[in-house]
């Protein structure tokens, strides 16, 4: 009886976390148009600056829209086929679209990481290699369906951008940025959440509410800041 | 005097010219406070920029366009916003 009604409960719960195809448009919906209104809203600064730090905090907000567009792409054709991975009915397509959509995450996060360390990395060189370890990571992605490799190379990322930034807050006389690192940090962790709740299905489900109101609060925080200094 | 960055440069180039509406470039070198090799990259950056033009009445002179005011106007929210996001 006990073991049926906590059934039941886990049930109710599931389906109350679980998320319906229209929350996952608004949901990419609002985090497409916070990315765009970052990158059109920072263009006269940086027409007016040339400053590369802007340029690659633009780029991440660009490929963070682009990223998200094919997530809920993807996202939309596994409801609509209701299955659990887009490969299984549309091999060539669903791996294309998972290449895209893992390149520019990929990017998205190093775009962002290299608006912080531009002066430090700077090198022509620099923004290429990154470029071909997206690349490498979506074509490993593709050819090992694996969920083993999915979180090694997800927490490798993770290691070496948290690794990063922290010694570059250590390294900042500012006391303010320590704020901005927690919310890197969190975007960070988040944005992992979002690739792994594509790659490997019902994986975090059960968290899939939580997931989307702290990425939609997180993206919103950062569009607010921008446009309390833009105006 | 602390060591001024690009940013800080331009916005200093453009405030004297703004101040003084047009300029010869002689005075505008001697005023800018900063070498004559470095003040020819910089005024051919902004140049290239359109952030000055040149007319040429009985002597060259400098001149703001629309484009060099607005950097002045956004010359803090430029900083400001550089200063938030440690870029």
């Amino acid at each position: 009886m006990v073991l049926m009604t906590g059934r039941v409960i886990g049930r109710g719960l599931g389906k109350l976390m679980n998320i319906g195809v229209g929350s996952e448009i608004i949901y990419s919906f609002v985090i497409i148009i916070c990315s765009l209104m970052i990158y059109f809203g920072t263009k006269e600064l940086y027409k007016l600056s040339f400053h590369k730090g802007i340029k690659y905090f633009r780029q991440a907000f660009l490929f963070f829209a682009l990223a998200y567009f094919f997530r809920s792409f993807i996202k939309i054709a596994l409801f609509y086929f209701e299955i659990s991975e887009l490969r299984n009915i549309l091999p060539i397509f669903g791996s294309i679209t998972l290449f895209i959509f893992m390149y520019f995450s990929s990017m998205a996060i190093f775009y962002l990481l290299y608006s912080v360390m531009w002066k430090k990395w700077e090198s022509k060189s620099t923004i290429y290699f990154l470029h071909i370890i997206s690349m490498a990571i979506a074509i490993i992605i593709l050819l090992f369906q694996n969920p083993l490799i999915y979180f090694l190379i997800n927490i490798l990322l993770f290691v070496f951008i948290s690794f990063t930034v922290f010694i570059s807050f250590r390294q900042s006389k500012k006391k303010k940025s320590h704020n901005l690192y927690i919310i890197y940090l969190m975007l960070l962790i988040f944005w992992i959440f979002n690739i792994l709740d594509i790659l490997i299905p019902n994986f975090l489900q059960a968290f899939q509410l939580s997931i989307y109101l702290i990425s939609l609060g997180i993206f919103i925080l950062i569009f607010y800041k921008v446009i309390k200094k833009t105006g | 005097m602390a060591k001024r960055n690009k940013l800080e440069i331009i916005r200093d180039i453009l405030k004297i010219i703004q101040e003084s509406h047009s300029i010869k470039p002689t005075p505008l070198l001697r005023r800018s406070n900063i070498s004559s090799s470095r003040f020819k990259e910089y005024y051919s950056d902004l140049l290239e920029k359109e952030f000055i033009r040149e007319t040429y009445g009985k002597n060259k002179e400098i001149s703001l366009t629309e484009k060099g005011c607005r950097y002045l106007e956004k010359y803090s929210a430029i900083v400001d916003f550089i200063d938030e996001f440690e870029l």
